[in-house]
């Protein structure tokens, strides 16, 4: 297996200068493994796999894109994806190195389930204003029907994104604030024991 | 694929932010999911190892998991376990290693490329050991091989005609066909060969005869002018133009008989052509018992001269160029056009520059063309020279860039000529391609999408009822996964997938046929033939959809219409009115391909939160969202088995396509369906 060298992320150039492309290599796999859940060979191998799909060592959002296609064949993954692709991009700098990528990997898979929540509160609020409002909801639902593509049954249409978030909504802010706040969300969403084996379901090994 | 396996465990967790969102609890994963993170230990991480592959002496390693991204494939298959070595523990072909790390680099990356250096056979054999096609050759090396695949077909065609003369034809059937033949051919027979020498003959003579027919042959006895010797001989020109038009004439009546296609072949060039040699003959015939207008009948001789053309028969050359010059048809064009602007500009100065001249030859400016012209292309005749020395500066201008007009285009049409061919060829051939791309990719899509459907429904099936047998083959991790995450987002939503086929189309009437027949509409799912078909129009002028006695023109329609869209939308059946049983009607269709009832209660509970939210939506006064067009508001006609084609279409591209609803869907939803009602 490879070993990774130490070498601080830097950016390549190109000889002539035509074409630049930027390179990350990431840092040691030790330091990765002290700093995520994951053990070295689990690093490996999620590194193997993004090597595969990314070589340049970034992930940018048209990779997700792609990614996300070709799990759900017929959707318009560009709204899901970019969702998350924000919630990956720790610096948002509009690119996700594979540090970034583990970490947050780290998070999903291995996390506490209040770490989970805090990533589900920070894929909603798409603003990052620390609170979320039946617009985050519409966003977010939105995104996932999406994802169905148009093979789905029964079709859904606008009016159905709408009342599916007015549901969710109502359901979450029990208070009608109007907005939710981490707290708020993080206590609901615990409470509800459903809600935290389905999250638990979806953990997967790598 | 292994790479995308890869990243499904970044798509599952991220997907937990749908949880809050959905509407269902979601499944329990497919596997014991290890707590608080321990990691798992090597052997179920990736069931992955590696394996060897000796081709020839040399030594590929590789996962297995590369191997198995293209299953069917000779090294995806089990079929490499035909070539298993047990004593050295590797896989041993003897088969060009060189070939073979191509191959097995397309495993590795998902492209193909073909190397240049490689014989186009020895390759292509390789391709079909390994069970690979051609067709995913990527596209740097395509055309290459595309090229080169064809040099060679037209080698082995060349071949394959020497060969072929010395074997018996096909008999024709009928003397129609045989003349056809002997037309198009001449080769195939002596009597074929007679006859195109025969005819060619005549046209040289006939075309001789009118040019001997003006060359002056002495002097008439009577009026001491010199006559031609059309007029001197001009029974004998006579008779001997009579016997050419008596031929063509003849020859183009049989031609004509024999066409298959009648229409086609008077519309064709060639029958203009001999329609136009042999005309001037009759009408002169006729106009010279009339003894009228001998001025038209001399000019319709000239028409006389298109004889040669029938020559394009008997020449391939002619052909090809006459082929050509209609594909440049554009850059001549713009010749011509450049030409004419030039003219126009040269003759306009020249004549007022030689306008001051007395008795000067530029009368006009048309009759300035004539000196542009001649000048520009070189000739120089003559016979009109600017006096002026404006004029002569004019002149000197015009013939260089006469030169240069002229000289330039020629070579870029020539060159033209080669391009265009050499396009239009590979144009087609790479709107083929893209095509059948598409198509693949389509077809991909649509199996991955019905792969997790039929899964889906066998893992209802073997829910229901534990004591079918269930199929034994094991589904991988990688799969179990990918469609517990695909049923994960059906249960945030509250939609269900659906399997594209032609029996979206056949709809109502498949329905009927559903319940009786769960399994074996399960067991055809596995075909790979399945086409996103839409024909919109079914919708509406199909009363008869329900009872599927249209299935046969559906069929024959689809072929036509493939070319509209790709987008499949089937209708449920609807019962007549009133919402309230469009619930009933959902689990109806989703009912009838189970075999037992017990399963009934499984679906009301899937689809009883339908009920609350569907009243307005099938509320059929609310206007459509023209806008959102992907959206409609229509019911897909979830979960009806196959009833499968199994021929494949061409398919479009992209998404985007959908369709407008019409407005009469009423129709439809308001039709009963007594069928639905009794499985209630």
């Amino acid at each position: 297996m490879d070993e990774y060298s130490s070498s601080v992320c830097y950016t390549d150039f190109d000889d002539d200068g035509l074409e630049t492309f930027k390179r990350y290599k990431p840092r040691s796999l030790d330091e990765l493994a002290s700093r995520t859940k994951f053990s070295k060979k689990e690093i490996q191998l999620i590194y193997q796999g993004f090597k595969q799909e990314c070589p340049s060592g970034i992930v940018n959002e048209e990779t997700f894109k792609h990614i996300y296609g070709q799990f759900f064949p017929f959707a318009d993954t560009s709204s899901y994806a970019h969702l998350v692709f924000a919630t990956f991009d720790l610096r948002a700098s509009g690119c996700v190195t594979f540090e970034d990528f583990l970490l947050c990997l780290s998070t999903l898979c291995r996390g506490s389930i209040e770490d989970r929540l805090r990533w589900i509160f920070t894929l909603y609020d798409t603003k990052k204003s620390g609170k979320l409002t039946q617009e985050d909801f519409y966003v977010t639902i939105r995104a996932v029907y999406s994802l169905l593509g148009n093979v789905s049954s029964p079709r859904y249409d606008l009016d159905t994104i709408r009342e599916h978030t007015a549901s969710v909504f109502q359901r979450f802010d029990k208070l009608h604030h109007g907005y939710i706040t981490m707290q708020d969300f993080m206590s609901f969403c615990l409470s509800d024991q459903t809600m935290v084996q389905s999250i638990d379901g979806l953990r997967t090994t790598v | 694929m292994a790479s995308v396996a890869a990243w499904l465990p970044f798509a599952r967790a991220a997907a937990i932010g749908w949880v809050p969102l959905a509407k269902n609890p979601l499944p329990p994963p497919p596997f014991r999911v290890p707590t608080s993170g321990a990691s798992p230990s090597g052997n179920d991480r990736r069931c992955d190892e590696k394996i060897i592959i000796n081709v020839s002496g040399r030594r590929f390693e590789c996962w297995r998991s590369t191997l198995e991204k293209y299953p069917d494939s000779l090294l995806g298959s089990n079929e490499k376990e035909f070539f298993y070595d047990e004593d050295t523990r590797e896989y041993f072909f003897d088969r060009d290693p060189d070939v073979f790390r191509v191959i097995l680099n397309f495993y590795r990356t998902g492209k193909l490329h073909y190397p240049k250096h490689e014989c186009i056979a020895a390759y292509d054999e390789e391709l079909a050991f390994f069970g690979i096609l051609p067709d995913i050759i990527g596209d740097c090396c395509y055309e290459d091989y595309r090229d080169r695949k064809r040099e060679n077909n037209e080698r082995l065609i060349d071949d394959r005609l020497h060969e072929d003369e010395d074997k018996a034809q096909p008999k024709p059937q009928s003397i129609r066909e045989t003349m056809w033949r002997a037309f198009e051919n001449p080769q195939v027979s002596t009597m074929a060969s007679v006859f195109y020498y025969v005819t060619g003959f005549f046209i040289a003579v006939s075309v001789i005869a009118n040019v001997l027919d003006t060359v002056s042959c002495g002097t008439d006895p009577e009026t001491g002018y010199a006559r031609t010797c059309g007029e001197r001989f001009s029974r004998q020109f006579f008779c001997l133009d009579t016997a050419c038009v008596m031929i063509f004439t003849v020859e183009y009546f049989l031609r004509l008989y024999a066409a298959p296609d009648r229409l086609k072949f008077i519309r064709s060039v060639m029958s203009v052509i001999d329609v136009v040699a042999i005309m001037p003959y009759y009408i002169g015939l006729f106009m010279h018992q009339k003894g009228e207008v001998s001025g038209a009948f001399v000019t319709l001789r000239v028409f006389r001269v298109f004889r040669i053309f029938k020559f394009s028969r008997h020449s391939q050359g002619l052909r090809v160029l006459g082929y050509t010059l209609k594909s440049c048809a554009s850059e001549l064009g713009f010749l011509l056009f450049s030409l004419t602007m030039a003219i126009i500009i040269f003759a306009t100065v020249m004549y007022y520059a030689e306008k001051s001249v007395v008795h000067t030859k530029f009368t006009s400016i048309p009759a300035a063309f004539w000196y542009t012209i001649v000048t520009m292309t070189t000739l120089g005749y003559g016979d009109i020279v600017p006096k002026t020395w404006a004029g002569k500066i004019v002149g000197g201008v015009c013939s260089l860039s006469g030169v240069l007009v002229i000289a330039l285009p020629v070579p870029v049409i020539v060159s033209n000529f080669s391009r265009i061919y050499h396009q239009s060829q590979r144009a087609d051939k790479m709107k083929a391609q893209r095509k059948a791309r598409q198509t693949r990719i389509r077809l991909a899509r649509n199996a991955t999408s019905n792969a997790f459907v039929a899964a889906k429904r066998r893992h209802e099936q073997y829910l229901d009822d534990p004591d079918i047998p269930v199929d034994k083959n094991i589904v991988n991790p990688f799969e179990l996964q990918h469609h517990h995450l695909l049923r994960c987002l059906e249960l945030t939503t509250d939609r269900e997938f659906v399997e594209m086929g032609p029996d979206a189309l056949m709809g109502g009437g498949a329905n009927a046929v559903a319940g009786a027949h769960p399994t074996t509409g399960i067991a055809r799912l596995g075909s790979p033939a399945r086409q996103f078909i839409l024909n919109r129009r079914k919708w509406w002028c199909c009363g008869d959809r329900m009872n599927n006695t249209n299935a046969t023109t559906n069929e024959e329609e689809l072929d036509e219409e493939l070319g509209d869209f790709q987008l499949p939308l089937s209708l449920t059946p609807r019962a007549s009115g009133s919402t309230g049983h469009i619930v009933n009607i959902n689990t109806t269709n989703v009912i009838q391909h189970r075999p037992s009832s017990a399963s009934v209660q499984h679906n009301v509970v899937l689809h009883s939160t339908i009920s609350e939210s569907s009243t307005n939506r099938f509320d059929l006064n609310v206007p459509f969202d023209t806008d959102d067009r992907i959206l409609g508001r229509r019911k897909t006609n979830s979960l009806t088995p196959v009833q499968e084609q199994g021929s494949t279409n061409d398919l479009l591209n992209d998404d985007s396509h959908t369709t407008t609803i019409p407005t009469s869907h009423s129709d439809i939803i308001h039709r009963p369906t007594t069928d639905d009602k009794q499985t209630v």
